[in-house]
């Protein structure tokens, strides 16, 4: 049951189009997600897998979108399943997941901050991590984001 | 009518920087948020302009306790994308790296849990014990803290087998001491009725925050990386993962403290059976890829995401200490906990603002006087030059500068 290749199998037999799965060892399977079947696909999981979790989720600035990772970790297994959702430019979103599973508070609201991708049913969207002195147009982990610039961008009132 | 609290952005006790606000009801706490960001450094994009061989001694400097954690742990990424198996010597070596930084780590947290309910004996104790740990780690690798040993596909330099007697000496002397304080801590009424039944996190709650290490095994899931998935030496050595039922303050105590006995006899083991052979798989190319590293760290489950894209730099990495995920259950556990409960909760995950930023200056024993940067760069050249004549090569130095 909990081995890349099956699950994958599984996924695929459950979400015949818009999922396209790529096992890269018995413990690690990728799978390409279309941001519109996000919820759907992680709440399938989070049901059926027993003991998962989400460990974190990645954001990678690319060309055409914010590609966000989600790492689904096993308790008790290796397995880790990465559902990779592309949130298109301009004007990122993506579903939430964090009202699925509250590991995703945190991580969302980073990736907001700091890649600028919108989550939509975040249930609690206020600023984490980045310096509240810093606009939300300034987002660090862009690839065309200049630390130079951060010193002229004046405060904004603290978050709270 | 509530008011709110904040403990922070200092915090008074465990001396890190994070900001808690207690919204709080008379005596009890009805709501609690949490402020980061205060040491966010924006180590994942500085790790995006090092080569795939500086980059595990910049994530070393995450965090003062844990820093061959994530050294390591990148190293696990970076070997999943290559597929590469690491020597046996050097899989050995992680291990007795991995499990000296454990045990140091949890004897600090014991330490801290006696002085946040103001049991100071039990604060000095555990503290006293932590560092002969220290300076074995100082025998092993050359530094307190940094060892600088995990490398991309093993380690980067061996161990001095000539410190062993010494190290296992050590270790009798610590395996005694710890016994005492786990017997002293387990036993103590006192204790048992002030940690237990604080904090409860119950199993489904640890398992929808998704929290690991002993916060996790201490509400009863059996999760430990070192089992789940098992990496360097772990497979080959006798050990057990310790877990708890009830979720309290108490039991992430218990869990700690006998963890701290496995420990120890891993880093035994590990010294005993340490084979021979190379340490390091060798120089490397990486390819465009992905991969994913796990590690138990002191903390928990470690987990770094590596993208490639075939030249000598990382394209991203990801780093997701233990603690961003431990943190948040606080949400879970403390509300509706009075205030004192609270603060003593929040502890109890052992929280690690991911690192502890710190200056050291250095002093000469003898005379007092401090020692200069210009002097540092002289002792290292000198070291240098040593380290040459003694393999009788030419200094890989150029002594025309400075």
């Amino acid at each position: 049951m909990n081995d890349a290749t099956e699950i994958g199998k599984r996924l695929g037999r459950r979400f015949p189009e818009g999922i396209e799965c790529a096992p890269h060892s018995p413990r690690r399977l990728y799978a390409r997600v279309d941001p519109r079947l996000l919820l759907d696909v992680a709440r399938w999981l989070l049901e059926q897998i027993p003991g998962l979790r989400l460990a974190t989720s990645t954001g990678i600035d690319l060309r055409d979108g914010v590609d966000v990772l989600h790492h689904f970790a096993v308790n008790g297994s290796p397995l880790v399943i990465t559902i990779k959702a592309l949130a298109a430019k301009p004007g990122p979103r993506l579903p939430s997941l964090a009202a699925l599973t509250p590991a995703a508070d945190w991580i969302e609201r980073e990736i907001s901050e700091l890649l600028g991708v919108a989550f939509d049913g975040h249930p609690d969207p206020r600023r984490l991590l980045k310096a509240r002195t810093l606009g939300d147009q300034v987002l660090p982990l862009r690839r065309d984001f200049d630390p130079r610039t951060i010193k002229e961008t004046t405060g904004e009132p603290p978050a709270r | 009518m509530a008011h709110v609290i904040r403990i922070g952005p200092y915090h008074p006790l465990q001396e890190e920087p994070a900001s808690f606000l207690l919204t709080v009801e008379g005596e009890r706490v009805i709501d609690i948020d949490v402020q980061l960001g205060y040491i966010h450094k924006g180590l994942e994009r500085l790790a995006e302009q090092r080569t795939y061989d500086m980059v595990p001694l910049l994530l070393e400097r995450i965090c003062g306790i844990c820093s061959a954690t994530h050294s390591i742990n990148f190293c696990h990424a970076v070997e999943d994308i290559l597929g590469l198996a690491v020597p046996p010597r050097a899989r050995y070596i992680r291990t007795i790296v991995g499990e000296l930084e454990r045990i140091h780590s949890h004897l600090l947290w014991v330490g801290l849990a006696g002085h946040f309910i103001g049991y100071e004996t039990v604060f000095m104790w555990a503290w006293k014990y932590r560092e002969p740990v220290l300076d074995m780690y100082e025998q092993l690798t050359g530094h307190r803290q940094n060892s600088a040993l995990p490398q991309v596909g093993g380690v980067r330099r061996d161990l001095p087998e000539q410190a062993f007697p010494e190290v296992r000496r050590t270790l009798d002397a610590l395996d005694g001491q710890v016994e005492m304080l786990t017997g002293a801590v387990l036993d103590d009424p006192v204790l048992a009725a002030r940690l237990s039944g604080v904090g409860v996190l119950t199993a489904e709650q640890a398992l929808a925050y998704g929290v690991v290490g002993p916060t996790a095994r201490a509400s009863g899931l059996a999760t430990d990386v070192r089992a789940d998935e098992p990496y360097a030496a772990y497979p080959e050595l006798d050990w057990k993962v310790i877990t708890r039922s009830e979720g309290d303050v108490f039991a992430k105590a218990v869990v700690r403290l006998l963890e701290l006995k496995e420990s120890i006899g891993l880093v035994r083991q590990a010294m005993e059976k340490l084979p021979p052979g190379p340490i390091n798989a060798g120089p490397l190319h990486v390819p465009r890829g992905e991969g994913i590293g796990r590690y138990e760290a002191p903390r928990g489950e470690d987990v770094h995401y590596v993208r490639s894209n075939g030249t000598n730099m990382p394209e991203r990495v990801k780093v997701r200490a233990p603690s961003y995920v431990n943190i948040p259950s606080f949400r879970a556990s403390c509300i509706g906990q009075t205030i004192s409960d609270v603060t003593l909760t929040l502890a109890a995950c052992d929280p690690c603002y991911s690192c502890t930023e710190r200056m050291a200056v250095v002093r000469d024993a003898g005379g007092g006087s401090e020692i200069t940067f210009s002097d540092l760069v002289r002792l290292g050249r000198e070291k240098t030059l040593r380290i040459a004549r003694e393999l009788g090569r030419k200094p890989d130095l150029d002594l025309e500068i400075g």
